[in-house]
């Protein structure tokens, strides 16, 4: 490994660091010390104030500050989550980590969709600009980025589930399915396979269309735009002119030359869409009813557990910059200017 | 030199291109010739259109710039009326450019063979890989860098020898004609001179013909055969380049070649100045576009454009001074030998 | 030397130019506006439409009341009516001798009406009093007795029988036994109004879908305008100063700016409302903290950009100060992002905010807002599908506005994209 990449590697762990703990010490400070009463709403007007402080005094609240951030951040270290207010006070990992894989299933072909969509919309538009096609893309892509996913998602059930009964509603299985389904990893694709249980696999694979398709296209509407301001950049620049020069084709020069050279800045803007992504996530379990991580942090707001919430939001951030920390490495290797 | 076969004839060439004020004629009716095995000076102010020139001639003018008339003959064949697919064909193999700045002017991701790999199998898509890099690796060895640098990229080698693998991609493919646009502009005194040193070189053993698109006189002087002078988007004055030096019969070349600084340390020769500054080339002005800065201009050269006519052999000059007229009131000069 | 220009073959060039071209510089500046649009193209027109929905709905937002014909947190008519269906109207049947009497007359005379037991009548009836008790004059109150029946037989019977004044029934169910009883007749119909459909509808409570959403474009435009202003205001003083002074205050800023950003806007956006609570300002501020990074960077990155330009260096050198530099050299070059920024802010801004109350964690639940609206008629899709398309709509279309003449401003505006 040359010195340049090493280099860049090393900073770029150490730079993971400081940004989880600011995001992580922003949440803590968020549930604490912003106004309102996070007990008082979560036990309810009429429990007594004793009541209330036994609860304080077991979560520890009534320390001070110092202290309850030292620990907090101990906790978050150690991945110690604390347990849920409900539900029989399950530990917030194993909730967390049992709703993981539904996020996962969704994500990951939606990002593909949203990659695939941007970049060839993205070169194709650079490639044709200010001819009629650019003009329709850019504005499909706006489009796309204005409509609100859930709407963009309930619009999709009507049509897709309800007019045209090709897709089912919501959730990831069909339900009497799910009673004879055996989920060892709780990916339901993977499981379905491993056990070759293939009218389940065809079941999580109906399930999983609507919902990615949804969030993979609401997301797209940024990628796109992304995408073809970097191509048009790239386009006008000398190598590509003196590649012309030398009687490459234009489709070479767009899709193999420029394209491989704006793949760099993509991919930290992939990185960045994740966030983005997440977001999506959160929107689009909530329409379609999938039980993955960010339908449970809407409920665990909902329900008030706090503590729930502040380790989810933790987790999220600590997801969001590993991400974030994967895209930057793929880039280093991506980019000879940095690995030699 | 004059004797020798033509290798391509410019007729006629007009290239404009949209600007939000309006029209921009930045190439205007220019003809002229380029022999075979010549190497060809083009020489004038930024902005007088001799880079337009240079990439018209392959046809690379994009959008807002266009070529709105006349015909290029490579070949016995005018590459206007060239298709797409006959342009890629042409460009790179029939005549090639050498471009002013090597880092930019090479792909950040694509090794140096690649490069070279590539131009190759572009255009003869039967030869094999290995067969095209044995010939990069031979014609990298001749420009002077070790074959065992070929697999480096570009940000790992020095300037000048990135310059010379952008020589070597325009001579891989044996093009007939190489236009150097501003390829010394970028390099420091010490480097231009080597490199003028090898393209002087590069015409000897390959026996290409070049056209060198520069703003440094000096380096014209050295390098070329022929020099031809541009002004405004016309081709003012072309001929023999001691013949020009000696007697500049234009003007501005008159003008251009006083302007270079002297090394002699002369009390009388104080730097030269044109009066003056280039024209808008939205409406340029009337009749010759020099007349307001001539100080020879005459009552017809604000209303008349001349003509390039030869005054002697080999000679071309774009003025009323040398052009008759009935119109001209004033008697024209002989040009003498 | 003369001057005169003589038609000359080679000077077509030059005649061809269009005379607007030439002057654009000594043209004022509506003028020229209108002409860029020769030069812009397509950019140019979007920017245009854009401008002029925005127009449009602002003037919504500012008089609600013009265009929305009803109060939007108004029963105004039967839950879940489709769009432009008018309501079953329900009818008063009296005895022919009464003529055309109205539900006042009987509430003027004796005062009995009656109606089939648990059926819509009733609500009709409670609806048509309370209209006549809104405009009656000061301290006079109409309170109808109402029988009911348990059929529509007995109740008319009653009717024939002089029992009762009036009874109310719908049209439908009358047309069918009404022949049986010559004495009696449809007198009116309860309410005048009743005829009128909602050209959008109602949703489960009655209210006007249409009102609702004229009145949402007021919130949508608030909440998304202000926290936009809010962000900018943070966001811009901080990206000029951290750029410009540099140093360890520069590298802090970055990596808490850069740590927000990255971070999923609305789940932060989510944690700050449901810890602040419901309540239009709250909302504001929980959006506003997500697009203050935005600003921050691009006015960063610009300022940096500019700092190292040679014509400030030269300024410097001539010992302008800083804040001289800064208001004359950086900030000029800052403004054209700046607004860009603002206006695909604004629409992502009313995006998240319809997202928040989607999930329910925005405004209090009686606001008539989009996001409320698409949350309540999420349950009805199969049915009343106006409920959300309507609302979704319209945050499409205003977030599409802004985001369109963000986007071809910045088309525009931004010198790498031109073609010189």
């Amino acid at each position: 490994m040359s010195n340049s990449l090493r280099r860049y590697l090393i900073t770029r762990v150490l730079m993971t660091i400081p940004m989880v703990l600011i995001l992580v010490t922003m949440i803590f400070f968020i549930m604490r010390v912003l106004p309102g009463d996070p007990i008082r709403s979560q036990l309810g007007p009429r429990v007594s104030e004793e009541q209330a402080d036994a609860l304080r005094e077991r979560l520890g609240l009534n320390r001070p500050l110092i202290v309850q951030y030292v620990d907090f951040i101990g906790d978050m270290v150690t991945f110690n989550f604390g347990t849920a207010l409900t539900q029989g006070e399950r530990p917030i990992k194993d909730e967390l980590g049992e709703r993981l894989p539904a996020t996962i299933e969704l994500t990951i072909p939606a990002i593909t969709i949203t990659a695939i969509i941007g970049i060839f919309s993205g070169a194709y538009a650079a490639k044709n600009r200010k001819k009629p096609i650019d003009y329709i893309i850019r504005l499909l892509s706006i489009v796309m980025s204005s409509i609100p996913i859930f709407f963009m998602g309930l619009v999709f059930q009507i049509l897709f589930s309800v007019r045209i009964p090709i897709f089912p509603l919501s959730g990831r299985m069909d339900t009497l399915m799910l009673t004879t389904f055996d989920s060892p990893t709780n990916f339901y694709v993977i499981d379905a396979i491993i056990t070759r249980n293939w009218p389940a696999l065809w079941s999580a694979v109906t399930h999983l269309i609507m919902p990615s398709v949804t969030l993979g296209l609401a997301l797209s509407g940024v990628f796109v735009r992304l995408t073809r301001v970097n191509m048009i950049e790239m386009l006008q620049s000398d190598f590509i002119t003196a590649g012309r020069a030398r009687g490459i084709a234009e489709n070479r020069l767009v899709y193999k030359h420029a394209l491989r050279n704006t793949f760099i800045p993509i991919l930290t803007m992939l990185g960045l869409q994740f966030a983005i992504l997440l977001a999506g996530a959160v929107l689009t379990e909530t329409t379609f009813s999938l039980p993955g991580v960010g339908r449970y942090l809407v409920d665990r707001i909902q329900l008030r557990d706090y503590t729930a919430v502040q380790s989810t939001i933790a987790v999220f951030a600590m997801f969001v910059a590993g991400v974030s920390l994967l895209m930057d490495i793929l880039y280093a290797f991506v980019d000879p200017r940095i690995r030699y | 030199m004059t004797d020798n076969k033509v290798l391509m004839q410019i007729r006629d060439l007009s290239v404009e291109y949209k600007t939000r004020l309006g029209m921009v004629s930045a190439v205007d009716h220019v003809s002229f010739e380029i022999y075979e095995g010549e190497i060809l000076g083009l020489v004038g102010e930024s902005g007088c259109g001799k880079s337009t020139m240079g990439k018209a001639l392959m046809r690379m003018i994009q959008p807002p710039g266009r070529i709105s008339g006349g015909q290029l003959i490579f070949d016995d064949e005018d590459i206007m009326t060239y298709d797409q697919k006959q342009m890629q064909a042409f460009r790179g193999r029939k005549v090639s450019m050498i471009f002013q700045d090597p880092m930019t002017s090479l792909n950040p991701v694509q090794r140096m063979d690649e490069h070279l790999v590539e131009a190759i199998q572009v255009h003869f898509p039967e030869i094999s890989k290995e067969e095209a890099l044995v010939k990069a690796s031979e014609l990298i060895e001749r420009l002077g860098i070790q074959s065992n640098r070929m697999s480096s990229y570009p940000h790992q080698l020095s300037g000048g020898m990135r310059q010379r693998v952008m020589v070597a991609l325009g001579l891989i493919l044996n093009a007939n004609l190489i236009i150097a646009d501003e390829a010394t502009t970028s390099l420091d005194v010490i480097v231009e001179a080597k490199l003028a040193d090898e393209f002087r070189d590069i015409r000897e053993e390959f026996g290409v013909t070049m056209l060198v698109i520069t703003h440094n006189i000096a380096l014209v002087a050295e390098l070329s055969d022929r020099l031809a002078v541009m002004y405004a988007g016309h081709v003012v004055e072309i001929g023999d380049v001691y013949h020009v030096f000696d007697d500049p019969l234009h003007p501005y070349t008159k003008g251009l070649l006083h302007s270079v600084p002297n090394i002699k340390l002369d009390e009388e020769n104080e730097l030269y100045k044109m009066p003056g500054e280039p024209p808008n080339l939205t409406h340029p002005p009337s009749g010759c576009r020099f007349h307001p800065r001539c100080p020879k201009a005459m009552d017809i050269c604000s209303r008349l454009e001349p003509d390039l006519i030869e005054v002697e052999p080999g000679r071309h000059v774009k003025c009323w001074l040398y052009e008759d007229h009935p119109e001209k009131t004033e008697s024209t000069p002989e040009v003498a030998k | 030397m003369k001057n005169e220009i003589d038609i000359n073959p080679t000077q077509e060039a030059q005649a061809e130019t269009p005379e607007w071209l030439l002057d654009l510089d000594k043209v004022g500046f509506v003028r020229r506006l209108f002409l860029a649009r020769k030069w812009y193209g397509g950019d140019w027109w979007f920017v245009a439409i854009s401008a002029v929905f925005l127009l449009f709905f602002i003037i919504v937002g500012i008089f609600p009341q013009w265009f929305a014909p009803y109060d939007p947190s108004a029963e105004v008519g039967p839950s879940l009516l489709a769009p432009g269906v008018a309501p079953s109207s329900y009818v008063l049947v009296a005895p022919i001798e009464s003529g055309n009497i109205t539900v006042k007359d009987i509430g003027d005379k004796t005062n009995n009406i009656g109606f089939v037991i648990g059926s819509p009548a009733s609500q009709s009836l409670r609806e048509a009093t309370d209209a006549l008790n809104d405009s009656a004059p000061e301290g006079v109150r109409y309170q109808p007795r109402q029988m009911r029946y348990e059929t529509l037989e007995e109740g008319l019977d009653a009717l024939a029988a002089g029992e009762i004044d009036g009874f109310v029934a719908s049209p439908d169910e009358l047309s069918e036994v009404l022949d049986k009883y010559p004495t009696l007749q449809i007198a009116n119909t309860l309410r005048e109004d009743a005829s009128k459909g909602f050209v959008m509808g109602t949703n489960q409570i009655g209210q006007d879908v249409f009102s609702r959403i004229i009145w949402g474009t007021r919130i949508a435009l608030i909440v998304g305008l202000s926290s936009a202003m809010i962000s900018l205001v943070i966001g811009v003083p901080l990206g000029l100063i951290s750029g410009f002074v540099g140093g360890p205050l520069d590298r802090v800023l970055t990596l808490i700016m850069d740590s927000l950003y990255s971070f999923p806007g609305l789940i932060l956006a989510i944690a700050i409302a449901a810890v602040l609570g419901a309540g239009i300002g709250n909302i504001i501020v929980s959006i506003a903290v997500l697009y203050i990074p935005t600003y921050y960077r691009i006015v960063r990155g610009q300022t940096l950009s500019v700092k190292k330009e040679l014509y400030v260096e030269a300024a410097r050198s001539l010992g302008t100060s800083w804040t001289k530099i800064l208001t004359k050299y950086i900030f000029p070059n800052v403004i054209p992002s700046v607004v860009i920024i603002f206006s695909v802010n604004v629409g992502d801004a009313i995006l998240t905010e319809a997202g928040l109350s989607f999930l329910g964690f925005g405004l209090p639940p009686d606001t008539p807002d989009w996001g409320i609206d698409l949350a309540r008629g999420q349950d009805y899709v199969r049915r009343a599908w106006w409920l959300i398309s309507y609302p979704g709509l319209m945050v499409s279309i205003v977030t599409l506005s802004f985001s369109m003449l963000g986007e071809s401003l910045s088309e525009i505006l931004n010198p790498k994209l031109t073609d010189r």
